[in-house]
């Protein structure tokens, strides 16, 4: 589904990927894990075409297209979900609004109808309810005074309606509590359709227990040093960096 | 007629500080073939001579050009806005208007007034004052849609007695040149007056609004809040004076300019100013101006929807907080239903 090639990218000039390899395969759990700044968001911004960063050299396939020549809304209905860290308030656009356009311009994308009106309730309806997320969110404005944990919740009544084929998690779990988590866990796991392909970032050890990786991937200087599977996640949480022989390179 | 050329009548100079960057000067030197008053289609209504000293020069163009004041005095509550729609057709015209709007005590009204033109090099120089008494609650929505190679000066004078609400709403649609002066002198006390405008000009539209408010009574407030959205060449001032005098205590006086510039060559002129005589009140005043934001594009982008829609998404967004502002439901139908093709 995805294949990265030597990719390098920078953000204000300053190397931040230096030559990273990965490829993931349909219906495979990936998970990115890595020392701050190692530059584990800056990979699922790149892949999501964020205006930060400038890919200077390597290649992205996706779906046997070259991703770098589609933009940010192409790569999103080509089914590119990226989950943010902080997602962004938006007054004044309200939720629901929000989120039927965006289903209306996926399915214009692949030559289907927009969705109508009752078509989109009864979505809302059958999957907000298939794990007790709350549907009041989309009575407000996009993120507007959400708390963090609604804000999460919110980008996950997203990700089930958008339905896309490759979701990229990036510290979706930081700042929830502990039945947040597991509803994240639900939502992942439910969508996992053995087409579906998961890239999530994460630093501990509780959304792995819940959310099984097949592959771990730790992070370091911009490029992937070790790759194991999820008794990597484990032997990290047990050692920590140094511990399974990761240096600090930012010090 | 030349502006410039009327005897007696002294209108502002370049250099006054409260008009300073209002661009005058085309419709003061220009010879308009005729002058004319400007008839209101409604039968029956008081007309009185206009005898007021207004706070600034501009009243008295109108006043001086013709100084008859239609008055509408509204003395029961009405349960629809009372719609006055403006139609310039004749070209190289100079047309006056005077109307006094009276909202006896605790009576609630609402009035819409669209200013819309087809003619060429024609001005409409129109005094408009109203006069909310106690415990009256008023809501005025003014739509300006006049078109290039035309002028719209636009004085409004505002007289709130105790407990009275005024809130006034403008959309500036055109992109002829457009003067908005309104001045409130808040005499009484426990006013409430807000004053919202969106301004979404485009072309070469060249738009003014003269703010002056002043707080004499206790326990007054005034919101003017104005929402800038400006393509092409268009420019605008934004210019907004609120005084609070020594007695006016516990007043409340808030300004606020938010402008987004959709070009390169698009401008705006804010200067919101507050000159406070007293330490009990609550006041702010503040100007923004930038582009739509780039992290709020990206968001919409990344689920899908294209720049263009998200585009357009964000800046009624911003456009919509001067809608949404709107009390009276039935104002806010008209105003989103809106066209121009339906008003010229």
């Amino acid at each position: 589904m995805l294949e990265i090639k030597d990719l390098k990218v920078n953000i204000n000039d300053k190397e931040i990927l230096k030559g990273l390899n990965l490829n993931i395969k349909e219906g495979e759990v990936h998970a990115l894990m890595g020392i701050n700044g190692a530059g584990k968001s800056t990979l699922v911004k790149t892949l999501s075409a964020h205006y930060d960063c400038v890919v200077t050299e390597g290649s992205i396939t996706y779906k046997k297209k070259d991703l770098l020549d589609l933009d940010v809304s192409d790569r999103a209905n080509e089914g590119i979900f990226m989950s943010f860290q902080n997602p962004i308030e938006v007054p004044g656009v309200n939720n629901s609004y929000f989120l039927k356009t965006a289903i209306s311009e996926k399915r214009k994308y692949a030559g289907e109808d927009e969705i109508d009106t009752m078509d989109f309730l009864k979505l809302i309806k059958e999957q907000t309810s298939k794990f007790n997320l709350d549907k009041k969110l989309l009575q407000r404005d996009l993120n507007e005074g959400f708390s963090g944990g609604e804000k999460k919740r919110n980008e996950l009544i997203q990700l089930l309606l958008l339905d896309p084929d490759l979701i990229m998690l990036d510290e979706i779990d930081s700042g929830l509590d502990v039945d947040a988590i597991k509803t994240v866990a639900n939502v992942v796991n439910a969508m996992l359709d053995g087409k579906k392909s998961v890239l999530m970032i994460t630093h501990y050890d509780r959304l792995l227990e819940l959310i099984k990786p097949d592959f771990v991937h730790i992070l370091n200087d911009g490029q992937i040093v070790k790759t194991g599977d999820y008794s990597l996640a484990l032997e990290l949480d047990e050692k920590g960096y140094e511990g399974i022989g990761i240096k600090d390179e930012t010090k | 007629m030349r502006l410039n050329d009327i005897e007696g009548l002294v209108l502002p100079a370049k250099k006054d500080e409260e008009f300073i960057k209002v661009n005058f000067a085309e419709l003061f030197s220009y010879d308009f073939k005729n002058t004319q008053n400007y008839n209101f289609d409604i039968m029956g209504l008081e007309i009185r001579k206009d005898t007021k000293k207004y706070a600034n020069s501009l009243f008295e163009i109108t006043k001086n050009l013709d100084n008859k004041q239609v008055v509408l005095t509204i003395n029961s509550n009405i349960p629809e806005p009372i719609c006055l729609i403006h139609k310039i057709n004749e070209d190289e015209t100079f047309f006056t208007n005077s109307l006094k709007i009276e909202v006896k005590e605790n009576v609630k009204a609402s009035v819409i007034e669209v200013f819309t033109n087809t003619s060429t090099n024609s001005a409409y120089c129109v005094n408009r004052s109203f006069e909310v008494n106690e415990n009256a609650d008023f809501e005025y929505a003014k739509i300006q849609d006049i078109n290039d190679v035309n002028y719209l000066l636009f004085n409004l004078d505002i007289d709130q007695k105790d407990n009275s609400k005024c809130k006034v709403t403008n959309f500036e649609y055109g992109n002829g040149v457009i003067v908005n002066n309104i001045v409130n002198i808040l005499d009484n006390k426990s006013c409430d007056y807000e004053l919202n405008s969106l301004v979404k000009s485009k072309d070469s539209a060249n738009t003014a609004n003269v703010i002056k408010t002043v707080h004499n009574g206790e326990s007054s407030i005034s919101n003017i809040n104005f929402k800038h959205s400006l393509k092409d060449h268009s420019r605008t001032v934004f210019k907004a004076l609120s005084r609070v005098n020594e007695k006016a205590f516990y007043s409340k006086a808030f300004q606020n300019s938010n402008t987004i510039l959709l070009s390169n060559d698009a401008a705006i002129y804010a200067q919101p100013h507050l000159e406070i005589l007293i330490d009990e009140l609550e006041a702010s005043h503040g100007a923004t101006t930038g582009t739509l934001d780039k992290d709020q594009l990206l968001y919409l982008q990344s689920r899908g929807i294209n720049k263009n829609l998200a585009y357009e998404i964000l800046l009624k967004a911003f456009e919509s907080k001067i809608y949404d502002n709107i009390d009276d439901k039935l104002i806010k139908e008209f105003i989103d239903s809106y066209e121009r093709k339906n008003y010229v």
